[in-house]
């Protein structure tokens, strides 16, 4: 970093900073080395059992909606891998609460960067590679089964929309975890968006009008996996929607970014 | 504006209120609150000016829950007050927070706001880009802590492994590394033993001499008072009791002596016993519970008159003749107000109260 | 008035649970969404599937089961795992050993308001929408009896699983690796997500040999009423055994860690 004297803190500083925050919290998580062992094993234990789960559902049942086993394990995959930035960057989200009620939260108005940028970078959450790992196996395999074609643009837009997959769950994990400035027990709220991303990897179409209409504009969980990959999957009936889905992963991150902002600035510092 | 220019921090007729839900007692009240709900305002601080010019050491005493900290939390921006104006470093902290982090450093309590896993120096690192230092200030920063306390074991210890005192001092350097024109401190030296009291006080003292910090502190020990401060502000209930020199204070306070006494017996009746006997005299305990102080005005009443109806009924074993102490001072003023307040006071709550 | 301290603790659970009347209804709402969630999927699932029954479960045996697995495990999760580990952490730990009441039995008494409130906040409305949606597949009869037996053992024998796993982070300072570990094999292998009746032979064995199956296949296939008397004498049987091995289990375990721990002054 260079003394610059009118100390204007841009991308590249906060990038900066990001990095050297992260850094230091990777070396202070190889001190704790058993609990980085086990969490790292009950990530793992996580993803085996949610595919063995999968897997008994479609012994029973080869279809669901005219949707097929590797079709189902290719929308699978491809969640998996767009819930890894939510996991790995925004971890902090799940210790929010605490923060808040036991009144240590109010360190993070005492420097002068941005307050959710400088919560969120305090825990780079390792373990969550492992489940990218697993979502990248899943869906190349089913890929690969599937027999799709492996061109550029393929795979261009696979990036594409996984990044815009992963910006939706972020927001909606940014804006569950923020309830906690005004309500106490929002454990609940986390826990149920939590819970609520476990279906995303079901085609949205089997939950009916009404709430495919919920989970598209309401909470969006649709993006996740449904409509992102419908580019690759079914490439003759892609709705307009998925085309839009890089700007709404862009506004729904936006707004749940106001609406954490909102909370810290409500926040009056006691644990109330 | 042009004369805000010397002064660190202006506060001029400051409020903060908070709405507060008044809960009911016992199961079915908890149930009939899921229903109906039932808030009252409370006004933590009530209308304050203060200023404070640069390079002064201010101590802000209050009993707990007086409103320091709701005061020290809109002066840092965390807050935003009620009513009034309020400007630190010439603009308003609650809309340019990040802006006037930049220019103040806050310990808050024994809340450490270094990265706990990591050592000293990794997390002075950061913040050296954080506040964007310039290598050389940073360089002589570290020298001058150096000359003042022994840096060297602590810049290589992960904080969660220093004790209570070490992590203090940790924070304290921490809130100095960028050299900012007011730094906040609240209650730096509680639970700490008299050895690294004394080295905080040093070191506080020596960096507002040196660089011209202005230190807001707010404590309750009356040694980091005695030894740092020479403007002390007092309040509680919200409400500002006392601004001004702690010579000044100590000088309005000339008549009054303290007359320690230890009496043959239990403390905590001869307590309660003499306080009704004397009433004109405030009566307390020290904290080592040694020493029963009487607190005597003697343009009232003269100590020896006061000693002698105290031995026509008790055994003085020894005896103690003293100054007027600040913890007695500020004791005193805290027992005036609530005296003046306690006819006063049934009225206001119910007034505060709103639907 | 051994019994008057355990009231005392119910009292305040249920009190504390209550005042926060917005979580309560988003615990309510979110939880009647989650289960019309689960209602269209397998909706879904069995339009496919093309014929009404798969492994000898219809449609609504296999709502009920799931939607009233989900009600069990909203009111019957503790957490305490996630509260044992964070009394290690801060250090509560030692003061809760020096109180006059076993650790165990007051972390559980002190968790069974919130479980009341969330029984009649959660448990009871899905129970009642569901019979209604299914038109009646639920039997109203001896069977309700059976069952609220089978759950009060039910939540004796997933605390005693909880509370062992507890235990464990007296040794470790992974609360986070061991919970998700311990939730996630205790969900599939009780059957909470996929009913054991649609396990492979193989795995069924071994599950039916696990305690885990006795938290919510047992009160649940019991409520679906189909099993003969016998059958379910014989559940409820296999049921107590597990209640009494683990109560006993996780006491000991945890008293020779207890002392473990406080001879090397961990």
């Amino acid at each position: 970093m260079t003394n610059s004297i009118s100390k204007k803190r841009g991308l590249g500083f906060y990038l900066h900073i990001y990095r050297m925050i992260v850094i230091q919290d990777i070396k202070s998580k190889m001190s704790y080395r058993s609990d980085f062992i086990i969490s790292t094993v009950g990530m793992i234990a996580t993803n085996v059992t949610g595919f063995i789960s999968f897997w008994i559902l479609f012994r029973n049942f080869p279809s669901i909606s005219g949707w097929g086993y590797y079709e189902m394990l290719f929308l699978y995959g491809f969640s998996l891998i767009s819930l890894t930035p939510v996991q790995c960057l925004f971890d902090n989200n799940w210790s929010l609460r605490q923060n808040v009620f036991s009144g240590d939260f109010i360190k993070y108005y005492f420097r002068p960067i941005n307050i959710f940028f400088y919560y969120q970078s305090e825990i780079f959450d390792v373990k969550g590679l492992g489940q990218l790992a697993f979502g990248i196996g899943t869906l190349v395999y089913a890929w690969a089964k599937l027999g799709i074609p492996v061109t550029v643009l393929a795979v261009v837009e696979l990036v594409v929309f996984l990044i815009t997959a992963s910006l939706i769950m972020i927001a909606l994990q940014n804006a569950a975890a923020a309830t906690c400035f005004w309500i106490n027990n929002s454990f609940y709220v986390l826990d149920l968006a939590y819970k609520f991303r476990d279906y995303a990897k079901y085609p949205i179409t089997i939950f009916g009008p009404v709430f495919k209409f919920v989970f598209t504009f309401l909470i969006p969980i649709a993006f996740i996996a449904y409509y992102p990959s419908l580019v690759i999957l079914r490439p003759d009936e892609i709705p307009v929607l998925t085309w839009l889905s890089p700007v709404i992963g862009l506004i729904f991150f936006g707004l749940s970014y106001k609406f954490w902002m909102l909370g810290v600035r409500k926040y009056n510092g006691t644990g109330s | 504006m042009k004369e805000n220019n010397e002064c660190a921090i202006v506060m001029k007729g400051i409020s903060k209120e908070f709405k507060v839900l008044n809960r009911r007692e016992g199961l079915k009240g908890s149930l009939l609150d899921l229903f109906s709900r039932d808030y009252k305002t409370v006004t933590a601080v009530d209308d304050i000016s203060i200023e404070i010019p640069r390079g002064q050491i201010v101590g802000y005493l209050g009993p707990n829950g007086a409103g320091k900290s709701t005061t020290i939390k809109m002066m840092t921006g965390v807050l935003e007050p009620t009513r009034g104006e309020l400007l630190v470093n010439g603009a308003v902290p609650y809309k340019n927070r990040a802006k006037n982090a930049e220019k103040i450093g806050v310990v808050f309590g024994q809340r450490s706001q270094l990265w706990w896993a990591l050592p000293l120096t990794e997390s002075f690192n950061i913040l050296k880009d954080i506040y964007m230092i310039p290598d050389q200030e940073y360089k002589d920063m570290l020298e001058f802590y150096q000359s003042l306390v022994d840096i060297e074991p602590l810049l290589h210890k992960p904080v969660r492994q220093m004790s209570l005192g070490q992590r203090t001092l940790s924070d304290i350097l921490a809130a100095f590394l960028h050299n900012p024109g007011i730094v906040f401190l609240d209650e730096p030296t509680i639970g700490l033993d008299v050895s690294m009291k004394s080295k905080i006080r040093t070191l506080i003292h020596a960096l507002n001499q040196e660089k011209g910090t202005t230190v807001i502190l707010t404590t309750h020990d009356m040694g980091d008072v005695d030894a740092l401060c020479r403007r002390i502000v007092i309040i509680d209930h919200g409400k500002m009791l006392y601004d001004n020199d702690i010579e000044h204070l100590r000088r309005f306070f000339g008549s009054y002596r303290t007359l320690k006494l230890r009496l043959s017996g239990d403390k905590k009746a001869q307590l309660e016993k003499l306080t009704a006997e004397i009433p004109e005299c405030s009566v307390g305990i020290t904290e080592d519970e040694e020493w029963i102080t009487v607190l005597v005005d003697e343009e009232k009443r003269k100590v020896m008159d006061v000693l002698s109806q105290i031995q026509n009924s008790y055994t003085v074993r020894d005896m103690q003749l003293e100054e007027i102490s600040t913890e007695d001072v500020i004791r005193k003023i805290y027992e005036d107000a609530d005296r003046e307040n306690g006819a006063a006071s049934e009225e206001t709550e119910e007034g505060s109260e709103s639907k | 008035m051994k019994v008057k301290k355990y009231i005392t603790l119910l009292k305040a659970g249920v009190i504390e649970s209550v005042q926060f009347r917005l979580s309560l209804f988003i615990m309510i709402v979110g939880n009647m969404l989650y289960l019309i969630l689960i209602y269209y999927l397998w909706n879904a699932i069995y339009a496919s599937a093309g014929t009404d029954k798969v492994n000898n479960m219809t449609f609504s045996d296999t709502l009920i089961y799931l939607v009233l697995a989900t009600a069990i495990f909203n009111f019957m999760e503790m957490y305490a795992v996630w509260e044992i580990g964070r009394d290690i952490q801060s250090g509560k730990m030692a003061l809760n050993l020096i109180k006059p009441m076993e650790y165990r039995s007051y972390l559980f008494w002190s968790y069974t308001g919130g479980l009341v409130t969330n029984f009649v906040a959660t448990f009871l409305p899905t129970f009642i929408v569901i019979r209604i949606v299914t038109k009646d597949t639920i039997p109203l009869g001896l069977n309700l009896l059976y069952f609220l037996v089978s759950v009060l053992m039910a939540v004796e024998i997933n605390y005693s699983i909880d509370f062992m796993v507890g235990t464990i982070c007296l040794f470790t300072e992974s609360i986070w690796g061991i919970n998700i570990m311990k939730q996630v094999v205790v969900l599939l292998l009780s059957g909470a997500t996929i009913p054991i009746a649609f396990f492979p032979e193989t795995l069924k064995t071994v599950v039916y040999l696990l305690p885990f199956q006795a938290i919510y296949n047992t009160p649940l296939t019991i409520l679906l009423g189909k099993e003969s008397f016998e059958n379910v004498v014989m559940m409820l049987g296999v049921q107590l055994f597990w209640c009494l091995f683990l109560g006993i289990a996780s006491r000991v375990f945890w008293n020779i860690s207890v002392k473990q721990i406080t001879v090397n002054g961990g």
